[in-house]
């Protein structure tokens, strides 16, 4: 039995997958986003996080058929909303056995994983094997800005995003709008483009960003200095519908 | 919202129509209580003068557009006796709350069959019947008058109709005065004249009933005779909400927007078939155009109901109107069933000002009449935690004190006086044929005790459990002394109770018991027990405005509260419980045997209005509250909140006027809420992913 690291659960999810669902949070990420609005989901170890009236401790380390037994006492609500359970982060396959052993523990209920996507391929294929609806983010089609601003180059990402789309299981890609990084018309159309001919593609998300995304950067010591203006509005380009995709902006 | 509609709405909250309005002081109607007292005229004939005479004083104003007519131009009603009469009432009587008939649910579904003419013609009959005592006369008379008044009042709108060339309105007008309406534009208008009188007859927490049921039939009558189309239809209903927020300001509370005004739809008839019909679907649709908190929706459901009726109340909980509040029929008719009512008028049930469970027609209830406070008899047990040598002595105590304060209670509620109502009255069951007043009693009498403090009164014992008799890494003394200074000189307990103690909304079984064993004992403290009326006593969940008060001069508690820091309102966990969410609050407060506890008070939810984020999540919230139905919950609202808007309507309220709040069991304008009531809905938990 593994043990993994896990900074948040939480019930009711409604918008990650469908039905009700349970999301937990796997502490633990190998990119470094500017915008990320979990950073207390960015490091492996367990940290102290101060919030208003006293200091928590983030990040538990659970045993996978604790975390599981706690998720399945959501099962009939699961199951009256087709609901299940949805891994996100941090990156939860960054925790590849743990992620994998809760995976086979809770199969019967519908699992979803929220990947970055950069995880090494044959993980990336035994996650996918085990998993009912994938979660991926395409934060940019270009290389170079990816690497500038996730801290990870995108090539590995883009090998098992081809992966994804050759197995025909469902999937969900998301795009956070960061304003002036990735909300350009033209890089719209590139990513459009790397999800052509994907028959589990089942919509795009957009993620508007939203400047409280900095809050908990200082609860856990951290200054928030992201280089884009985090007051600019992100702009919203439809390159999807016209390929052919359903598009929901959030 | 058609346009005629929308410009009545922007009419309204303009507040133009308030320029019509004159003070009682400005009529001379503050001096008829002397004159009645002069003349020594029996409380009964006082009523009815009184609501004659205001009537009479009425202008009759018809705002452009209105269909359905009927504007308070008189600011306040005076009471019928004298401050000194007043006095010698209170040293002889108790009285509950302003001393009127209030918080009832009259048969509107007989009074729309039947006509006023009916009324008056059964009041003439039971008179010639004979063998009547004076007092019954008295009263007969009385409600005949209060009849007639409304009869002239209707004919003063009638003509002034014809003069302004709305013979439509006019000739509904004139039909309603003695005879029972045709179509939905004459029942609208009958229910709107009949609703205004009541507020006119100083009868407050007027609630609406089951409308979605009596107006149906009208609805239908019109929609197969071709007379109105359902749009058509719906315009008319939307106005009658509308009419529902023109006067509103006047009937206060406890806080503005504590008016009572509370409608009923749906529910399960007595053949089991769910009565969800077109007229419930209108409402929930005018209600969530109009974005007003008048008429506030409560929302009949049980396990079977269809998701479709969910999702469309929780387009209006999306919408951040604080209702529909959701009453489970398959908890609430058996457990009313269980306190004695036939199970027709427990099928029957209705909802009163807020969330107590009333009986239309037929009940002269008092289902607001005190409130025990489960953590001040908790605190009060924990103080003498040192004589107890375990959980079980302490818990006994905790028993013997619910049993005492149900005691006390039960003896304080005597010699009750009710002003009476003889409009009422005729809007009751029963009354012409007993030829007497409602304020003496209906068929049934029950009254209501909240219960305070519930989960505060839990997590304190489980705590105390855990760490005093269980883990003993406390000592009994030493939490005391912790208590008695408000854990100044120990920070260290203060976090290991409030932010790591058990506490009930955690789906933890042991905790969550505590809280069953609470309710379970106020229950059986209650059961037998019978009151002045003949009525038995009921245990409910709610709070009403206790929270507030009840907290104030609480010592600290061993949850981790501080002195005089507040407690949940409702059926609620603790403020500062760390929350996994709200399926596990549902799974904790769905334990509790919620049928022995039935006078209302429901399980309170904020959310954040961020997670409504598209139309598929009103669908998913629609899931959770028939998930909370099926795991047999009584009753459940839920408030859709953006913390940052409410604190800067603190700051800029002018910007902030159609804010609307759930407050304890109905819907405000949260800019014109009492500072206390506005922090303690800030400081909620909000579920927010």
């Amino acid at each position: 039995m593994s043990k993994g690291i896990v900074f948040s659960i939480e019930e009711f999810a409604i918008n990650d997958g469908p039905g009700i669902r349970t999301a937990v949070f796997l502490k633990g990420c190998p990119l470094r986003c500017a915008w990320c609005h979990n950073p207390e989901g960015q490091s492996f170890r367990s940290e102290p996080m101060r919030k208003k009236d006293r200091t928590e401790v983030c990040g538990v380390e659970m045993e996978a058929d604790e975390l599981a037994r706690r998720v399945l006492r959501g099962r009939d609500l699961f199951d009256q909303s087709g609901g299940g359970v949805t891994f996100t982060g941090g990156e939860p396959t960054a925790q590849g056995p743990f992620l994998l052993e809760l995976l086979a523990l809770l199969a019967g209920v519908h699992r979803a994983v929220e990947t970055c996507g950069h995880t090494p391929e044959p993980l990336f294929r035994q996650v996918l094997d085990a998993t009912d609806l994938m979660l991926f983010d395409v934060k940019t089609a270009d290389p170079e800005r990816h690497r500038y601003y996730t801290g990870v180059d995108n090539a590995l990402i883009l090998r098992n995003l081809a992966t994804l789309k050759e197995s025909g299981k469902p999937f969900i890609v998301r795009v956070p709008l960061i304003p002036g990084v990735n909300d350009s018309l033209e890089n719209m159309r590139a990513t459009a483009a790397l999800l052509q001919d994907a028959p589990g593609l089942q919509r795009v998300e957009l993620l508007r960003y939203h400047k409280t995304a900095g809050a908990k950067y200082p609860m856990v010591g951290r200054r928030y200095e992201p280089p884009f203006d985090v007051n600019a509005t992100p702009a919203v380009h439809d390159a999807f519908t016209p390929a052919g995709m359903k598009l929901l902006v959030l | 919202m058609t346009e005629r509609i929308e410009k009545m709405r922007a009419f309204l909250w303009a507040r133009a129509h308030h320029r019509f309005r004159r003070t009682p002081e400005s009529l001379g109607l503050d001096k008829l209580s002397a004159r009645f007292a002069e003349e020594r005229l029996p409380d009964v004939t006082r009523s009815a003068r009184m609501l004659e005479a205001l009537l009479r004083a009425e202008e009759p104003i018809i705002l452009e557009g209105e269909r359905i007519v009927a504007t308070r131009t008189i600011t306040r009603i005076p009471s019928v006796f004298t401050e000194a009469e007043w006095a010698e009432i209170k040293a002889a009587h108790t009285l509950h709350e302003r001393g009127t008939v209030s918080n009832i649910s009259a048969d509107y579904e007989g009074i729309l069959r039947d006509g006023l003419g009916a009324r008056r013609k059964a009041i003439a009959a039971r008179l010639e019947d004979g063998g009547l005592e004076e007092g019954q006369v008295r009263f007969l008379e009385a409600a005949d008058t209060t009849v007639a008044a409304l009869q002239d009042f209707i004919s003063k709108y009638e003509d002034c109709a014809r003069r302004a060339g709305l013979e439509e309105v006019a000739d509904a007008l004139a039909h309603i005065r003695t005879e029972a309406p045709r179509t939905l534009l004459e029942a609208l208008q009958l229910l709107r004249m009949v609703h205004f009188t009541l507020w006119e007859s100083d009868c407050y927490h007027n609630t609406l009933g089951r409308f979605d049921q009596y107006i149906y039939p009208f609805f239908q009558a019109d929609l197969a005779a071709g007379r109105l189309r359902p749009d058509e239809a719906a315009e008319l209903i939307t106005e009658f909400f509308l009419s529902c927020n023109k006067d509103s300001d006047l009937y206060v509370g406890m806080q503005q927007g504590d008016n009572g005004q509370s409608i009923v739809l749906a529910g399960r008839g007595a053949d089991g078939r769910y009565l969800f019909n077109e007229v419930s679907r209108i409402c929930l649709e005018a209600s969530y155009e109009l974005n007003l908190i008048d008429p506030k929706i409560n929302l009949r459901v049980d396990k079977d109901t269809p998701l479709e009726v969910f999702e469309l109340g929780a387009r209006l909980t999306k919408r951040g109107l604080g209702f529909p509040q959701y009453d489970n029929d398959d908890v609430v008719v058996p457990g009313l069933i269980k306190l004695g009512y036939a199970p027709e008028d427990a099928r029957n049930y209705v909802v009163a000002a807020c969330w107590e469970f009333i009986i239309p027609k037929n009940g002269m209830e008092i289902p607001n009449i005190d409130a025990l406070s489960f953590a001040r008899i908790v605190s009060d047990a924990v103080a003498r935690l040192p004589e107890f040598p375990d959980y079980a002595s302490l818990f006994a105590c905790v028993e013997e004190g619910i049993r005492k304060e149900c005691a006390r209670i039960t003896a304080a509620h005597d010699r009750l006086y009710i002003v009476p109502a003889p409009f009422m009255s005729v809007l009751m069951g029963g009354c012409i044929e007993r030829a007497q007043d409602i304020s003496l009693g209906g068929v049934y009498n029950n009254y209501g005790i909240h219960g305070t403090g519930l989960s505060t009164a839990a997590d304190s014992l489980a705590a105390v459990r855990k760490y005093v008799f269980e883990e003993k890494s406390v000592g009994a003394q030493e939490l005391c002394d912790a208590l008695a200074d408000d854990f100044k000189s120990r920070p260290d307990l203060y976090g290991k109770f409030r932010f790591e103690g058990p506490k009930m909304g955690q789906d933890d079984d042991r905790t969550d018991a505590v809280g069953t064993a609470l309710l379970d004992s106020f229950a059986a403290a209650l059961r037998g027990r019978r009151n002045e009326r003949g009525g038995c006593w009921r245990a409910g969940t709610g709070t009403a405005m206790y929270y507030i008060f009840h907290a104030k001069d609480l010592p600290a508690t061993p949850d981790g509260r501080h002195a005089g820091e507040v407690i949940p309102a409702n059926f609620t966990p603790s403020m500062f419980l760390r929350a996994q969410g709200p399926v596990s609050v549902m799974r904790s407060f769905t334990k509790p045997h919620l049928q022995d506890a039935i006078n209302g008070g429901p399980l309170t939810i904020e959310l954040d209005d961020t997670i409504f984020r598209n139309d598929e999540t009103v669908s998913k919230l629609a899931q959770l509250i028939r998930y909370f139905v099926r795991l047999g919950g009584h009753q459940l609202q839920l408030n859709t909140l953006n913390k940052e808007k409410l604190l800067d309507a603190k700051v800029h309220p002018e910007q902030h006027r159609g804010l609307i709040v759930r407050v304890w069991g109905w819907s405000g304008y949260f800019v014109e809420l009492d500072a206390c009531y506005q922090d303690h809905v800030i400081n909620r938990i909000k579920y927010t992913l």
